[in-house]
């Protein structure tokens, strides 16, 4: 009985969707990416909305491969319909000066079910919430995309081994990404928001003055706000990761979920079985005190 | 809040879409204000009562701050009145932009997006509005356990934050067991698959898309031709102008005011 | 072929399960039949609910062997969704398995994922409406209707797309009396008028034992199929005239009150022993009102309970009976009129304890034992261990396993003695029997008792009948938010045609239990 996998799993498409995670990020660090790539254009007025399309269709060119990717099965949409309820709920009670509870859900089920299904959680999740809190806009291309890197990272942090190594992990990576999360969807609009100014983004400048502006506004306006975002999520992984991994844990197993480093998320949710294909058991084998077998194998 | 006659949410997405596109291309304090006010027209003909009207006010409020914030960036550098009014004006259009979205907050059913989904993202979009549903359910469960514990004598705190947040989340993945083994028996994931009721484009959908759209190509246009008056000087500061046109086009945005209201069902 | 259903040499053990859920089970159900499933928790029923639609093995992974046909397929080849248009599947929690907001976009779910076309979707759909008698729910949202509601959506949902065979699992078990007659009503329809299978797993038998036309007895993996009164007979399982007819030797045992009273004859009016006087005073409400969000709840309660009573409230769904419990819990303000222990207003724990609905609300701690540590370090009470606490429950051979690993009837009861571990003196208990199988019930009924013969006071919310006649000293009736009926049992149960017991059914006001009737037949 063949499984078929979350994300189809051949190297091909592992090195397609790489490929299309480093645009996704090039959309992100545009102001450092893009004189690179141009002349230079002082009247970056007119350019503002079309920049602006250019960096969506990437992000959306991101988003449109990884959610349709299809062949999910209804385990992996229950998971991601019931995460994603908790992050929406989690929502509501609102941020406070950047720190939002939403994040321990990404990082936690990252963590327990791998790279791919905590991408997914990410982006489906910060989308269901921006529909329920009504925050919808052009930013939400670039939170669902930076929410979903969280949750892949997460994914690729070390899963077996001592509680002690695992949660310490997850803990610092809960702090980088909580600064790295705030720096990028700093970044992205940074020139939008500071044209003028003496903090602001020019095409000419060279990348050691735009990075200068670029960390005074940061310093100005994000940096408090992703401090708290980073202490935040250093302290609920602390506080809650051990029990909430571990119910995340128990769950995967009781469904059958077998998660891969490999950014792929099997399990019998959607075996294919021909007719007359399938191995049936031994009887003494399922009465008797062996372990186990999965079917068809 | 599941109104479903309403208009089919791609004339909304392209209305906000275009609507942003105009707000993007100019810094000219009077547009920006027709398009606030018109926004405001929208909001309150078409909005759906619930908490995503509540978003129109919450959008306000947020531009006003980034006005303020963004006014405040000028003391970092020099300050004349021409950078200061430059500062003002850039404020000014981030917040008719978050205006703009806090209108299309309010008149959007979240429901009606998800359903909104091409095939290939049936599955996500199926997650988001799982999402959508579980949610207060999850709520509920929380406040549940959360009194529960009082009773037992554990107190809601930050050491006791595991007993609040494990029953939540063991819950949750109980229904999502059931959730997807009754997925699973209604034949997920089976084939190709069809729509009940479709969203239809009605005569009122696509009007107030292609109105939206001429209205973003005439200000693109104006920005690409740098005419139109879009971005007033400030240094030295000079009284805005406006062309009429221009402000007849803007009215263009106002008709999705007149389309029919959504059908309001229990 | 006229089998709906074909089961042939069937055993099938979890993934890391110890035994086998089921053993060498082989048996037919003809097109047609009204089947149902019964026997002691873990004992197979709901595995094999699955086996029919195919999420075992496919969904649950496991070790399987032997064949099922289900509507002539063969569940090997076809998964679950290949199994959906022959097989419908309703779980015992249906608000849980609803995936869509509006009644009739749920009911049009499966057939969209079987791209039906939309003409004749919308035929389907009203079919469905009708059939289940739910037309007036069509643009309702799923989260706002009443339980009995729900589990007919689901039922319709899970037939729209033509399945011939629906298994359900408990579907009752949540139900009030009313709810649970409307659904087995729509079963009857559809069994009687449409001509479907249905197979159904039920702990609740006083309503559907008679109406069935086979029994498939479970115990412990193996399955009897057969006459309905024969396997009830044999698994000495069943409503309370069938365990009357045990105690007395009638062969077969009578399912219903007819049956019974058939054989048994008429009998006089119990003379009821003297109610037991009351304790001191525990509990006093005077003129309580209260409201549940802006609706009025409750309207003027006048009530006290004291020492040595055991309470049971009963009502209708959204009578007023959850928030009733919640006053006297002290965790529900009142809006006007007291609630006094002992003349000062409830410490929330301490005067009483409050067991929810949902006893997984409690649940956190690794294992039982640590469950019930915790409530005793938080009361700071070090006198007595966690496990003696859980053998007064029955269930001290749990004490290491983790909670979310039990039966529904067993986190019941961990959950009970988490929260009596405080040692409130009145303890509260909100519908305890929901999905309660019947050994599960019978430890919490000695639980209670001993509670009350120790000085305690109980009061808990229930619609289970039998539940109330077996062990309650007083039943109080809720209607509306007011009190309509308080006093003896036997009078209050006695007095009503919703809520009567079965023996009352049968032999008139004052017989409550079988064992009393037997004892008066002997």
């Amino acid at each position: 009985m063949r499984v078929r996998t979350l994300t189809g799993g051949s190297r091909l498409r592992a090195g397609a969707l790489l490929v299309l995670n480093v645009v996704g990020l090039m959309a992100f660090l545009w102001p450092f990416a893009l004189p690179a790539f141009t002349g230079g254009n002082e009247n970056h007025h007119a350019d503002g909305p079309v920049v602006l399309l250019v960096l969506l269709v990437c992000l959306g060119t991101l988003l449109f491969v990884e959610l349709g990717r299809g062949g999910m099965g209804p385990k992996a949409v229950a998971l991601l319909g019931v995460l994603g309820a908790a992050m929406v709920a989690l929502r509501l009670p609102g941020f406070v000066a950047g720190f939002s509870a939403m994040f321990i859900i990404v990082l936690v089920a990252g963590n327990a079910f791998g790279p791919s299904f905590g991408f997914l959680l990410g982006a489906v999740g910060t989308f269901a919430s921006g529909l329920f809190i009504g925050g919808l806009g052009p930013w939400l291309p670039f939170q669902m995309v930076a929410v979903g890197w969280v949750g892949m990272g997460a994914g690729l942090l070390p899963r077996s081994g001592s509680w002690g190594v695992r949660i310490w992990a997850l803990a610092a990576y809960g702090v980088i990404a909580g600064y790295l999360f705030g720096a990028l969807m700093n970044l992205w609009s940074w020139p939008f928001l500071t044209a003028g100014t003496a903090v602001s983004w020019s095409p000419d400048a060279t990348a050691a003055e735009n990075l200068r502006h670029y960390l005074t506004f940061y310093a100005a306006t994000s940096f408090v706000w992703d401090t708290f975002r980073a202490v935040g999520n250093c302290v609920l992984v602390l506080a809650l990761g051990r029990p909430l991994l571990g119910a995340l844990d128990r769950a995967a197993r009781r469904m059958r979920l077998e998660v891969g480093d490999d950014m792929n998320m099997t399990g019998p949710a959607m075996p294919v079985v021909r007719e007359g294909a399938v191995d049936v058991e031994d009887p003494a084998a399922v009465l008797g005190g062996t372990r186990g077998v999965p079917v068809g194998r | 809040m599941t109104g479903r006659s309403g208009m089919h949410p791609g004339a909304w997405i392209a209305w906000a879409t275009c609507a942003g596109m105009v707000t993007f291309t100019t810094t000219n304090p009077f547009y920006l204000a027709l398009v606030v006010a018109v926004s405001f027209f929208v909001y309150a003909a078409q909005r759906i009562p619930g908490p995503t009207a509540r978003s129109f006010r919450v959008f306000a409020i947020a531009g006003l701050i980034t006005m303020v914030v963004r006014t405040a960036l000028v003391f970092l550098g020099t300050i004349d009145a021409g950078n200061v009014a430059f500062a003002a004006l850039e404020g000014a259009r981030l917040a008719t932009l978050l205006i703009v979205f806090g209108t299309f907050n309010a008149v959007t059913d979240p429901f009606g997006v998800v359903r909104l989904a091409p095939r290939r993202f049936h599955e996500p979009a199926l997650a988001a509005a799982l999402a959508l549903s579980i949610a207060p359910r999850t709520v509920a469960t929380a406040g549940r356990v959360r009194e529960a514990q009082t009773l037992r004598g554990i107190p809601t705190s930050w050491r006791t934050l595991p007993a609040l947040a494990v029953p939540v989340l063991e819950t949750g993945m109980e229904e999502a067991v059931t959730l997807a083994e009754s997925m699973d028996a209604r034949g997920h994931g089976r084939g190709r698959r069809t729509r009940y009721r479709p969203a239809r484009w009605t005569p009122a959908a696509i009007l107030v898309s292609a109105a939206s759209l001429v209205a973003a190509g005439v200000f693109v246009t104006a920005a690409w031709t740098q005419r139109g008056d879009l971005h007033p000087s400030t240094s030295p500061i000079a009284w805005p102008e406006v062309q009429p046109a221009l402000l007849a086009v803007i009215g263009l945005l106002a008709i999705p005011a007149f389309a029919p209201r959504p059908r309001e069902d229990a | 072929m006229t089998e709906a259903l074909r089961v042939d040499a069937v055993s099938f053990r979890y993934p890391d399960a110890a035994r086998p859920a089921l053993i060498d089970v082989t048996l037919d159900i003809e097109e047609g039949t009204f089947a149902l499933a019964i026997g002691p928790t873990g004992a197979g029923k709901s595995t094999f609910l699955r086996v029919a639609n195919g999420l075992v093995p496919h969904f649950t992974g496991g070790a399987f062997t032997g064949r099922v046909f289900a509507a002539g397929r063969d569940t090997l080849a076809y998964p679950p969704r290949a199994l959906a248009d022959a097989v419908a599947f309703v779980p015992q929690d249906p608000g849980a398995s609803f995936v869509l907001d509006r009644v009739e976009e749920e009911l049009a779910y499966g057939m969209e994922n079987l791209g039906v076309d939309p003409a004749h979707m919308r035929r389907r759909v009203e079919e469905m409406l009708d059939l289940l008698d739910i037309e007036p729910l069509r643009t309702r949202s799923v989260r706002s209707i009443s339980g009995g509601e729900r589990q007919r959506v689901a039922i319709a949902a899970a037939l729209a797309a033509g399945p011939r065979i629906l298994v359900l699992d408990e579907p009752t078990s949540q139900l009030d009396p009313q709810g649970a007659e409307h659904v087995f009503a729509a079963l009857q329809r559809l069994v009687h008028d449409q001509g479907m299978t249905v197979i159904l797993a039920e702990h609740r038998l006083e309503r559907v034992a008679g109406q069935v036309d086979l029994a498939l007895g479970f115990d412990e993996g193996r399955v009897t199929a057969g006459d309905p009164a024969a396997v009830i007979r044999r698994l000495a399982l069943g409503p309370p005239v069938a365990r009357l007819g045990r105690l007395v030797g009638w062969d077969p045992v009578p399912l219903t009150v007819r049956d019974a009273r058939r054989l048994a004859g008429s009998l006089p009016e119990r003379l009821r022993p003297a109610s037991p006087v009351p304790g001191d005073t525990r509990v006093e409400l005077r003129r309580l009102s209260a409201r549940h969000g802006d609706a009025p709840a409750l309207h003027d309660i006048d009530l006290t309970a004291g020492e040595g009573e055991i309470v049971a409230v009963m009502g209708r769904n959204g009578a007023g009976k959850t928030t009733l419990l919640r006053s006297i819990a002290g965790v529900h303000a009142p809006e006007s009129g007291s609630v006094r222990f002992g003349g000062h207003a409830p410490r929330p724990g301490i005067d009483a304890a409050l067991c929810p609905q949902e006893p997984e609300s409690v649940l956190f701690a690794d294992t039982v034992a640590a469950e019930v540590a915790v409530t005793l370090k938080a009361r700071g009470i070090d006198d007595v261990r966690p496990e003696t606490l859980l053998a007064e429950l029955g269930i001290a051979e749990l004490a290491g396993r983790h909670p979310r690993d039990l039966s529904a009837g067993q986190r019941l009861l961990v959950a009970t003695a988490a929260i009596a571990a405080g040692r409130a003196p009145v303890l509260l208990l909100d519908e305890p029997t929901r999905g309660l199988d019947p050994e599960a019930k019978e430890r919490l009924a000695r639980f209670l008792r001993s509670h009350a013969d120790g000085g305690g006071t109980a009061l808990f919310a229930t619609h289970d009948v039998e539940l109330a006649a077996a062990v309650a000293t007083r039943v109080v009736m809720l209607a509306g938010g007011e009190v309509i009926a308080d006093g003896d049992p036997a009078a209050v149960l006695g007095d009503s045609h919703v809520f009567a017991p079965q023996m009352t059914r049968a032999f008139g006001p004052g017989w409550l239990t079988p064992e009393q009737v037997a004892e008066a037949l002997a």
